[in-house]
Order: C-alpha cells, then structure tokens, then sequence
C-alpha cells in the first residue's frame, strides 16, 4: 500500500483511472477532492486496494461512489480483486482537496 | 460494508416520491387559495375561515408533507438505519393527505358561528392526528436503532416530539370549541398550538436537518457545534416558558421576558448559518442553496419583526394586528418556503437519480443529478418567489389587497414553474449519454 502521495507508477495509473470518478452532488473527482488515502497494486495476488473516505459520514451517495471505483478499476483490471475500504480516521477536511480540486469548486 | 454507507438504508423511492409530488400540487393549490381570498388575508380578525385555510394548506400540505417525505429518506441516511416500516409510512401518506383536504374544506366552509358543525373538523383532526402518531413512531423507532445521537438528531426527534403536541393541542382545540371545557381563551389556546408548530416542530427541524446538510452542500468542517447546543436548550426553555405563560398568565411582560431565550435561540443559529456560508469551501452557490441562503436573510427579518410582534411598542399600536400577521406570514411563505423550494434541488434529484442510475453508475456515461431538472426555470422562480414574498409582507403591513394579490399571482406563477420541475424530476425518464 503505498500513500497517495507516494504512489508507484502502476498505483498512479490507478489514480489517474480514479479522476474519472466524481462526487455527483458537486461534479469533482474523488482524487482531487482528497477523498482517496491510499493505494495498493498486488500484481502476485491479482489485488487492488483502495483506503478512502467520503466527505462526510452517513454520505447518502457513499455507495454510489464506492461503486463506481470498483467499476472503473475493474473494467481496466478485469482480472483483479478490487476490494474499496472506507475509514473514517483520519476524517477529511476541505484542506484535503488538491489545488486542481479547489479551481474545479470555484469553477462550479 | 463500512458504516457510513447508506444508500442501502434509503426507502423505496415509491415511498418518497408521492410526498414531493402532492406537496407541489398543495403550493400551487395554496397560491389560488391566496388570490381568491385576498381581501380576507388583511382583516383585522385574522383568524377567519379562509386565513386558517390558507395556513393549514400551507403548513400541512406542503411544508410538512414534504418535511415527512425528506425525512423518510434523511433518517436512514443520517442515523446509518433503516426505516422502520415502508408500510406505515404509506399507510401515513394517504391518512394525512386525506386528512387535512378534509381540513382545509371545512375551514374554508366554516362560519365559526353557534350553529357550526365541527364533524367533519373533528374527523380530519383525527385523521390527521392518526397520521402523525404513526409518522412519529415511524421515525422513532427508526431512530431507536441508531447509535449516533449528536446534536442534529436530538433537534430532529425533538421536533417529532412537538409535532405530536401541535396535532394534539389542535384536537383540544377543536373539541373545545365543539364542547367548551379549557378555561383559557381560545386565542391563547392557538396561541400556544401556533409556538409549537413553528418554532417547535419546524424551526427544530430545520435546525436538525441543516446542521446535517450544511456540510455536505457548502462543504465545511468543523461547524461551531456548540452554538446549537445553546440553541437547543434556549428554544426549549423559550417555548416551555411561553406555552404556560399563554396558558396561565397571558401579561404581555410575562410573553416579552419568556420569547427572550427564543430570541436568542434563534439569532444564535443565525450565527452558526453565517459561520458555515462564510467559511465554505464551495464559493459558487446552486440553485438549492441560492434559496436557502435567502431562507436565512429571511429569517433574520422575521426576528426582527418578531420583536415588533412580542413587544407591540405603543407607536405600532393602531396597526399591530397587520405586523402579527405579517409576522407569521412571513415565517410560512417566507422562510420555510424558501427553504422547501431550495433543499427540493438538494434531495429530489439525488433520490430519482439513484433509482435510476445507481447500478449504471461508471458503466456508462450518465446525467448528473443535477441535470434532471432545468436550472434556468429554477432560477426564474427564485426571483418570482422573493417578489411574491416582498409583495405579501408589504400588502400585510399596508393593508393593501391589491398587493396581496398581486404576490398571489407571483407565487401562482412561481408554483407552476416549480410543479414543472418537481415533475420533471419525478417523471425523469432514464438517460445513457453518447459518448462523442
């Protein structure tokens, strides 16, 4: 597992797959919302992990957003188990949202 | 699956959709009303047979109606539980509907004369009552199951509480003009059902439900939760202390000093508002929250008016039945109905739009919840809404029917756009998006 911020190539072609998934409510991806803490690409287990979180507990689109990275992730890696876990701790903070996640907010 | 996640706890939109679409239909119903019975909307005796139809039509068929229909849906959400029973709540639906059309009829027939008949008030009373009983047990034993009592959920239940002792209050209310046995006057008696259905039942609601989405839609953290918290007990203390000064010492100083916790109550939770639309992150408001910004300026003018109405200073003497008036209308087709016009944007298109999409949801390319419905007509009814609202007040404040009718006319106008989008939303049909 490696953290966002440090990912390794194959972790940061999941990342950039990940951009395609946006919060409904406010149109922005979950990667620029900050919302996505870690990755983990297992090539010998055929495994994909992603640690993330949601903007606010009890987030009505929560499922929806989980089920949409399974989606994205399993289209281009069909033959991985993706497996998506939500955390609470740390929680997320507006602070979180990368500068490209702050213009598409302004641009709304 | 993680806690936290909560579609899954979300009712069949089947049980929701019905509230937003009958809801609608009652605005637009409340707005004839309005330019039909104008001239009675200025009387001195505000109390008439078609003022109380207007209000009642309001309050309960499209405030509280859509209030059921949201909460049927933000329970599950915000509690992380299952509705108790789909069932009871369309079970609910049909006696309250049913129930206060029955209402609204006999008002607007009513003489209120020696020879009125009370039995038909007598039945939608208890029809309505019935479906308020079930409502509450509904959603409290939902909220029974969950383990996450913060603030915004102790309002929430707070408030079904009072709405139980509004409903019930208007049954005494009605058995007693049928049979009179209270030894208080009847205007204190509505006086006090009054408090508790608009600062009891709705403003705790709101107060709820806002602390619980203002997050999620301005996007802000760290909200000073501790102004609710006083918040909480001030209104409490404010409607307790007013409900028994009407009851046993109606003296205007006694009224004054016990509305001062309300007033306090309510500036305070004006100031958690401010705080969260001053510090969110999302700058550009959309429609939705346009309206519930406004729903808040609106409600610091009514603070302002309440004290004119609390106080009665002696220069507002000759017309201080126009400012009580004005008062209440303006918490009613001001404040709550900005707020139900905007949080509609906020909750409709997300419930229709995972009905549709959600299993779609990143197999194909799909509309955003935002686009099932047109922005620009929503827009065009925000500016019809405050023009319809500045017109009311004015005309109850000046005495002039012609105003009265002319805001008649803007809402009339405003509730047919807002039926077009309503009905848009609920109708939507599915969409796949071509990718180019």
């Amino acid at each position: 597992m490696s953290d966002i911020q440090h990912l390794t190539d194959k972790e940061k072609e999941i990342a950039q797959l990940l951009k395609t998934v946006v919060d409904p409510e406010i149109a922005v991806n979950i990667i620029d919302l900050g919302l996505v803490y870690e990755i983990g690409y297992n090539e010998e287990e055929k495994s994909i992990r992603i640690i993330m979180t949601l903007s606010t507990r009890g987030c009505p689109l929560g499922d929806t957003i989980i089920q949409n990275v399974e989606v994205v992730l399993k289209a281009d890696f069909p033959d991985f188990k993706v497996n998506t876990e939500v955390v609470w701790e740390p929680m997320w903070s507006p602070e979180m949202i990368t500068e490209a996640g702050r213009n598409a907010l302004e641009n709304l | 699956m993680a806690t936290g996640l909560n579609t899954k706890n979300a009712p069949s939109p089947s049980v929701v959709l019905p509230h937003f679409a009958f809801a609608a239909l009652m605005f637009l119903a409340s707005s004839v009303i309005m330019l039909l019975a104008a001239p009675k909307l200025v009387f001195y005796y505000h109390l008439n047979p078609e003022m109380l139809a207007l209000t009642h039509l309001m309050v309960l068929g499209f405030i509280t109606m859509i209030i059921f229909g949201s909460l049927y849906q933000l329970i599950p959400v915000v509690m992380e539980v299952k509705l108790f029973s789909e069932m009871l709540a369309r079970i609910t639906f049909y006696l309250f509907g049913i129930g206060l059309l029955i209402l609204v009829a006999s008002f607007w027939e009513a003489t209120f004369g020696s020879n009125q008949n009370w039995l038909w008030f007598e039945v939608s009373g208890t029809l309505i009552l019935t479906a308020v009983i079930l409502f509450a047990i509904n959603t409290l034993k939902s909220a029974a199951k969950s383990d996450r009592m913060d603030m915004g959920n102790i309002f929430i239940i707070t408030a079904i509480i009072y709405l139980i002792l509004t409903v019930s209050l208007a049954i005494l209310l009605i058995i007693n003009f049928a049979r009179p046995f209270i030894p208080v006057s009847v205007i204190d008696l509505l006086k006090m059902h009054i408090n508790l259905g608009l600062m009891g039942w709705f403003l705790f609601l709101v107060i709820g439900v806002s602390s619980k989405l203002m997050p999620m839609f301005l996007i802000i953290h760290k909200l000073p939760e501790y102004l609710l918290k006083y918040t909480y007990y001030l209104l409490n203390a404010g409607i307790v202390l007013l409900v028994s000064i009407f009851y046993f010492y109606p003296h205007s100083w006694a009224i004054i000093v016990s509305a001062i916790p309300v007033f306090v109550g309510i500036g305070l939770f004006l100031r958690f508002n401010y705080y969260a639309f001053k510090h969110r992150f999302r700058k550009n408001l959309d429609v939705g929250m346009k309206l519930s910004k406004a729903a808040f300026i609106i409600l610091a003018f009514i603070l302002l008016l309440g004290l004119f109405a609390v106080i009665s200073p002696r220069f507002t003497a000759a017309f201080q039945y126009r400012i009580d008036i004005a008062f209440v209308m303006s918490i009613i087709f001001g404040f709550l109905t900005a707020l139900i016009l905007g949080q509609t944007y906020k909750t409709l298109p997300f419930i229709v739009w995972l009905q549709k999409y959600q299993a779609k949801v990143g197999k194909q390319k799909i509309p955003l919840p935002q686009e099932l419905y047109s922005d620009r007509i929503a827009n065009i009814h925000n500016q019809t809404f405050l023009v319809a609202f500045v017109f009311l007040i004015t005309g109850e404040l000046a005495n002039q029917v012609w105003l009265i009718r002319a805001a008649a006319a803007m809402f009339i106008i405003t509730a047919i756009l807002y039926n077009y989008n309503v009905f848009k939303i609920v109708f939507h049909k599915e969409k796949i998006i071509k990718n180019e």
